[in-house]
């Protein structure tokens, strides 16, 4: 009976599978190779995992504004291992971009792009505009606020550049708004373009560093060469399993975070990029005005230049960096600036709420959303889901005519509840949806709810709390370190008799007395 | 060479766990009103059509699942429509008095009973409870 090393034979005489699995192992290594050239392997291992798991939520994401954001929590708050799953992805991109700083600044300190390895080191730098390039286009598709505005402000960096600006970003848009068309090009560009290219640049870094071999220490040592196998491969395995052990940690620990849905009528939302593009983004703050496109494109394309063209500039046989002070120097210098402008955009980061943590709108929209008239439809069996299981995916004035008048929008669905709802009940329910949709619970106790469900039925109207509201009459955030419990309920009595010009109507008729002093305290309460 | 085999291992195990998702998990049903005992005729199977709000992955859908709901004096059987060979949908003939499949030929009788063609088993059949006139399928 033929065995398993028959198999193999028989597999090999068709194939030739021994001798290029003896050419992969038995690399001829010159000797002093050390831990400083485990880099490559560690890129190459943390490349391969990002094809995986980027594979994987591939499964679950829909490349489209109205579910993008939808399937991407799901990914996160559903499925088993998802979250850990888009940890490794969202980490390992940071991680390729350290590695692969690290491998180039090996490569440079060791000078291994000299002759012959020029054309090595330039499939090198090209990867690495790949990397970013895929750095750039990953970041829309959760199309939550974040993505939405970093994208913004990366299309109108384009958009600076002399000449074919215009024409540059509506190609990026593709079209004349960030949009669904935008969404699906960059997706298709991270999915299906950027890893066909990143897979033909692989395969050339790695055939021309096996057609030239490793470069080895800077000063070449006696000795005859070491096989890859096991010598260096057992470096190779414990460096990676290092690197995988610090990256799952991470997305573990971790959750990668995913702001509110994309608003594009948000301008309130200030833009900030991944942190590797934060030097970039800060650059751009010193160069205002007709200056900018020195900070978008002079400067940036003089760096990838500089870096491009090393191997040509720095000609001479000489690897040791003591004796390439030029070199050494300006890569420090480029080196120290990235890390500067990284830590002031650091520093200049707004801090930003939690998207799912409820404001006093949403409790209040929680309030109205349990009520009976909305429970009739709204339950399990019922003729649609439950409110509290109910992603939105209709615009906010959609949402607010069905809320108002149900029939009006699905005809047959019901009978419209008896004096249908007031427009700030339907914001404040929406306000609830949003929040549930950004993975918020509803907090189970509240401290004087009455007052926040008169907020949301009444004052969010014309006012605006955290941001939530109708911006007719002055903001009331912070409206408790002007005024008392006890001058609010009097104003809002009747603000005619404190000020004779007052445009606010008078409450008193409209609500309790035991509603006004709650949302009297409500508001002074707000400081 | 355990090293390796711990790496591979746990990226495996990872990702086909999140590839496996929910996909395994029993599908949920709950009760949904279907007619009302006066709508339907002794003994003939009426189709209708069950409005049930879902939960399709990361959306909400409404799906219209027709049932056929056979009236037995006080008893009503609810046998879905969906042929057992190939999953086509069945209609009510009722000259031959059949339940044909307009795919392959599958006929069943008003019980599920395959009668003629490739069906390998008789229709589902969902469990019916009758409140106060209002017939209740659970699917």
């Amino acid at each position: 009976m033929p065995g398993l090393t028959d198999l193999i034979d028989w597999l090999d005489s068709r194939t030739g599978i021994k001798a290029g699995r003896a050419h992969l192992l038995d690399e001829p290594l010159p000797p002093g190779v050390n831990w400083w050239f485990v880099l490559g392997s560690i890129l190459l291992f943390l490349l391969a995992l990002q094809v995986i798991s980027g594979s994987v939520l591939a499964m679950y994401y829909v490349a489209a504004p109205d579910h993008a954001y939808d399937s991407v929590r799901y990914v996160t708050d559903h499925v088993p291992l998802g979250a850990f799953v888009r940890g490794l992805h969202f980490f390992g991109a940071s991680f390729i971009v350290i590695a692969a700083v690290a491998h180039m600044a090996r490569v440079v300190a060791f000078g291994s792009y000299k002759s012959p390895r020029e054309v090595t080191w330039l499939t090198g730098v090209a990867l690495l505009l790949v990397i970013m390039a895929f750095a750039l286009t990953g970041y829309l598709l959760p199309w939550d606020q974040k993505a939405f505005w970093a994208t913004t402000v990366t299309i109108n960096i384009a958009r600076s550049t002399p000449l074919f600006g215009e024409a540059i970003a509506s190609v990026m848009r593709g079209g004349s708004q960030l949009g669904a068309l935008t969404l699906l090009r960059w997706y298709a560009t991270h999915v299906l373009l950027l890893p066909v290219a990143l897979l033909a640049l692989v395969l050339a870094h790695l055939f021309l560093m096996r057609r030239h071999g490793i470069s080895g220490p800077v000063t070449p040592r006696a000795g005859a060469p070491a096989p890859f196998y096991p010598y260096h491969a057992i470096r190779d395995t414990v460096a990676v399993a290092a690197v995988f052990a610090l990256l799952i940690t991470l997305a573990a620990t971790f959750r990668v975070p995913l702001d509110g849905m994309a608003d594009p009528s948000d301008a309130t939302y200030v833009p900030r990029p991944e942190w590797y593009f934060l030097s970039l983004f800060q650059l751009l703050k010193y160069f205002p005005g007709r200056l900018e496109p020195v900070a978008t494109m002079v400067i940036p394309g003089a760096v990838v230049a500089f870096v491009a063209l090393l191997p040509f500039l720095d000609r001479r046989p000489e690897r040791h960096p003591g004796k390439r002070r030029f070199v050494m120097a300006a890569c420090s210098v480029l080196a120290v600036g990235a890390g500067v402008l990284t830590y002031l955009g650091l520093k200049d980061s707004p801090a930003r709420a939690e998207p799912g943590t409820f404001t006093p709108l949403a409790i209040a929209g929680a309030e109205f959303a349990t009520d009976q008239r909305c429970a009739a439809c709204h339950r399990t069996g019922g003729a649609a889901n439950p409110v509290s299981q109910t992603r939105i995916t209709r615009d906010r004035e959609w949402v607010i005519a069905h809320i108002r008048d149900p029939d009006n929008i699905t005809p047959g669905s019901r009978k419209p509840p008896p004096g249908g709802m007031r427009e700030s009940q339907a914001r404040s329910v929406i306000s609830y949806l949003q929040h549930v949709r950004a993975g918020g619970v509803a907090p189970s106790s509240v401290d004087n709810k009455q007052g926040i469900v008169v907020f949301g039925a009444w004052c969010a109207n014309c006012h605006i709390i955290d941001g939530e509201g109708v911006k007719n009459g002055p903001d009331l955030t912070r409206v408790g370190v002007k005024r008392d419990a006890k001058w609010l309920q009097t104003w809002i009595s009747d603000p005619a008799a404190v000020d004779a010009k007052a445009d606010m109507p008078a409450f008193e008729d409209r609500l309790e007395p035991d509603e006004l002093a709650a949302v009297a305290r409500f508001l002074a309460a707000r400081k | 060479m355990v090293i390796q085999t711990a790496i591979g291992a746990t990226v495996a195990f990872v990702m086909t766990r999140t590839v496996i998702g929910r996909a395994l998990g029993a599908a949920q049903t709950s009760w949904w009103p279907a007619a009302t005992m006066a709508d339907l005729i002794e003994g003939e199977p009426t189709p209708v059509t069950i409005r049930r709000a879902q939960t399709d992955g990361y959306r909400q859908t409404v799906n219209r699942e027709v049932v056929f709901l056979i009236r037995t004096k006080d008893q009503v059987t609810a046998l879905s429509s969906t042929c057992t060979h190939l999953g086509c949908r069945v209609s009510w003939d009722a000259e031959a008095a059949l339940l044909k499949c307009p795919c392959h030929g599958g006929k069943f009788d008003r019980s599920g009973v395959v009668k003629a063609g490739p069906p390998p088993a008789p229709l589902a059949r969902f469990p019916t409870r009758i409140e106060s006139g209002q017939v209740m399928v659970e699917l």
